[in-house]
């Protein structure tokens, strides 16, 4: 049968149990705001990934696409934000195609209370869902249980009662763009600041009938400070106990050895080294 | 399954715990409660939604259609009333096409039921079903937890109807005219909302007759005097 | 019909404390029971040198996800004649449960004033240290929930630190992290302070290395060590942040800085 597995599920109840910590999901102990505006609607999220009291990613993404004009904050265990939306994406652009229509946020909305609902909480996603379709603006809350709820302004995750008291002296029932994102964006940092779920950067993304632009680091009160000292090991400071050469002949029995051409400068993800 | 474990069937597989909210749940620590009067029904219903002690939704729209001139009053787990409610809604949707007339109030409590009763082991949820159809008028029927109907002149709950058995018992009447239903209604529901501390926000109605629905909005602001909307 | 707290994780702060218990009650009765501790995160750190000893602490106080109030000093003059300390000599930095430290602060200072009123002088680091342990190990049955951590200068004149567990087993050392993020800190003052895992490029191979030359550090580099360490920390633990209260014990004095964190 496709889907979950869970064949595992009682046995670790019965560890659990008996003591055993259970392993800890990465949690996007969070805060993610949406608000409607004059034409449109904005989603804001902050950019910190948590495990237990250990920051696991300082500039996470939690703004997740649904379709080009429907996207989606995510709050709760980051892999089931993830799968989850990316499903329901997935569901979502075939059943556009098959009606020939633009896809609804409402539909959107129901695949996942749907989806959330027939999993019984057990998949942790806490989701906002925004977007425009051809009836109008759509906001939406969802709960990993699969309620959900619409507002003109919502909050969500850790951070939501930090964000949510600034929505409720703050908000106004006409604004722009401009004070919506300015409002959604300050709702990100109560959270960032005063739940410690919440950290680092804050993502937006604004969509109106014409277009979604999605603003990555649309502010960085956070950014780290100059280290005082250089940390810069003379090569050669860590002992080499015993060392081993493999052939790139040897390696390619393994993985894919690919050549780089003449000029073609290898890509990777940049890692951050000191000077 | 996650339930609380003071919400757990008791071995004598009868008792049903009050607290059964799975974990996490969003809850309607509610107040809802549907008449009947003269010329059809009323639903009424606070605002107010709770995750523990944060409300999660003050304006929370808790009185759910289900067809044109059927509707219901949703209390306990969100999630599961939804779930239910958005089930029944589309049941009878294909019922009024399939048969060319829309359904009576009773064959919508009759669904409502089914699905509270076969998966009372799963669900929270107590609604209260009203409806005007052309048969049988305004009726009013209630599924409480383990998933039985009652057809009522009047129904009350959710956390909040606690407070009100006395004053609904002591200002009922029968054949009430609309405005002294609404006042019944707003009456009953703002004594609720005063001592439940679940329960709160706006007030808000849909009143059932053959012209149709139509719906009521009262705020706090004015002491739920005013009508808005 | 109301829960009365939510179940969701978001909502109570992290899934984590002290004890690692599991939170889903296994069969039987659930216990509802008075829990006497509360974990108020935040780190210290002491380093000595030769002739100083440096003793910081963050000034963030938290419960769960909560920051209780960004300015909360874990780290406390002790022993001076007059309630502003100024001449005291002795630092205790505590750090665990918030109101156990207070308690055990007030109490040490107390007895470390009337030490200097009946011998005349002030109390030695060394004694301080023994005395310390025993008014932890006092309370074995019922502890401070704190892992405290004592600096000053001993008798001749040079950096002394002494740890403690929260029941008194203590030891002088030459630098120690402490609190929520320890585990983070004590590695890289190992490799810095003492310069462990460094060894001196081409001396040798395999286990035939030669270590490098351990010379103590001065004033300002420990300074730069530990605000390092802190604005580290402050990026990977939650619990960190806000302020860095920093201790300088000289013979003329005890010193006090406090430069900003990160307050995400």
């Amino acid at each position: 049968m496709p889907g979950f597995d869970f064949s595992n599920h009682t046995r670790n109840a019965a560890l659990h149990a008996r003591g055993v910590p259970l392993p800890k999901a990465t949690s996007t102990g969070t805060t993610i705001v949406g608000c409607i505006f004059d034409g449109g609607v904005v989603i804001a999220a902050d950019t910190r990934a948590t495990s237990g009291p250990i920051v696991a990613d300082k500039n996470c993404e939690k703004l997740h696409y649904i379709a080009p004009q429907i996207w989606c904050a995510g709050a709760g265990t980051a892999a089931d934000t993830e799968f989850t939306t990316a499903l329901i994406s997935s569901q979502l652009e075939l059943h556009s195609l098959s009606t020939g229509r633009k896809p609804r946020v409402v539909t959107c909305m129901t695949m996942l209370k749907q989806h959330l609902f027939r999993h019984q909480g057990h998949i942790g996603a806490y989701l906002v869902v925004a977007g425009v379709d051809p009836t109008g603006v759509g906001l939406f809350t969802v709960h990993a249980h699969g309620s959900t709820d619409k507002l003109p302004y919502v909050t969500m995750g850790s951070g939501s009662l930090a964000a949510m008291s600034v929505f409720e002296t703050q908000w106004k029932a006409t604004m722009t763009e401009q004070e919506a994102v300015t409002l959604a964006s300050n709702a990100i940092q109560a959270g960032i600041f005063n739940d410690l779920g919440s950290g680092s950067n804050v993502d937006v993304a604004i969509i109106t009938k014409d277009k979604t632009t999605l603003k990555r680091g649309y502010v960085k009160p956070n950014e780290r400070s100059k280290k005082q000292k250089s940390y810069v090991f003379k090569r050669g400071t860590t002992a080499v106990l015993n060392e081993k050469i493999i052939t790139k002949e040897e390696i390619s029995k393994y993985v894919t050895v690919h050549e780089l051409e003449g000029g073609e400068t290898a890509v990777g993800e940049k890692m951050d080294i000191d000077a | 399954m996650e339930f609380g474990t003071s919400g757990m069937l008791n071995e004598d597989g009868i008792h049903v715990d009050m607290d059964r909210l799975k974990k996490g749940e969003v809850n309607l620590g509610t107040s809802i409660m549907a008449i009947n009067f003269k010329d059809g029904v009323i639903l009424g219903a606070d605002s107010r939604t709770t995750t523990g002690a944060y409300i999660a939704n003050r304006v929370t729209d808790k009185l759910t259609q289900v067809h044109d001139t059927i509707w219901c009053c949703r209390s306990g787990s969100a999630a599961d009333t939804q779930a239910v409610a958005d089930m029944v809604h589309q049941n009878l949707g294909m019922y009024g096409i399939m048969n060319g007339r829309p359904p009576t109030t009773q064959t919508a409590a009759a669904l409502f039921q089914e699905l509270c009763y076969e998966n009372k082991d799963r669900l929270s949820a107590g609604l209260i079903i009203a409806g005007w159809d052309e048969r049988h008028g305004g009726q009013v029927y209630s599924i409480p937890l383990g998933g039985s109907l009652h057809k009522q002149s009047y129904a009350i709950g959710g956390s909040g109807s606690t407070y009100i058995y006395g004053y609904c018992d002591a200002n009922w009447k029968e054949g009430m005219d609309e405005e002294a239903a609404v006042n019944f209604v707003k009456g009953a529901l703002q004594e609720a909302i005063k001592w439940d501390g679940s329960s709160g926000g706006v007030i808000r109605m849909v009143v059932l007759t053959k012209k149709g629905a139509n719906r009521h909005l009262y705020l706090p602001d004015t002491q739920y005097a005013v009508r808005h909307e | 019909m109301s829960a009365m707290f939510s179940q969701n994780p978001l909502m109570n702060g992290p899934n984590y404390s002290f004890n690692q218990a599991p939170s889903t009650a296994a069969a039987g009765n659930k216990e509802h029971g008075f829990y006497p501790y509360t974990d108020n995160g935040g780190s210290t750190l002491a380093i000595s040198g030769s002739d100083f000893t440096i003793v910081a602490g963050d000034t963030r106080s938290t419960s769960g996800y909560n920051i209780n109030t960004r300015y909360s000093p874990k780290v406390f003059k002790i022993g001076g004649t007059t309630s502003s300390q100024d001449d005291a000599t002795l630092v205790l930095s505590v750090v665990g449960f918030a109101a156990d430290g207070e308690a055990l602060k007030e109490r040490l200072d107390a007895i470390v004033k009337m030490y200097r009123y009946q011998h005349g002088k002030p109390m030695s680091v060394k004694a301080c240290a023994q005395r310390l342990s025993t008014i932890l190990y006092g309370k074995r049955f019922f502890p401070y929930y704190v892992t405290a951590i004592l600096g000053g200068l001993d008798e001749e004149g040079n950096g002394a630190v002494y740890s403690y567990d929260p029941v008194g087993s203590y030891e002088r050392e030459q630098c120690r992290a402490a609190g929520a993020a320890a585990s983070l800190i004590m590695p890289f003052l190992d490799n810095q302070v003492n310069y462990k895992n460094q060894y001196i490029p081409g001396s040798g191979v395999g286990h035939a290395l030669v270590e490098r030359e351990k010379i103590p550090l001065g004033r300002t580099e420990v300074e730069d060590v530990v605000k390092d360490a802190f604005d580290s920390a402050v990026e990977r633990h939650i619990e960190v942040g806000d302020g860095l209260q920093m201790f300088v014990i000289t013979k003329s004095g005890i010193e006090e800085k406090y430069l900003p964190l990160k307050r995400d």
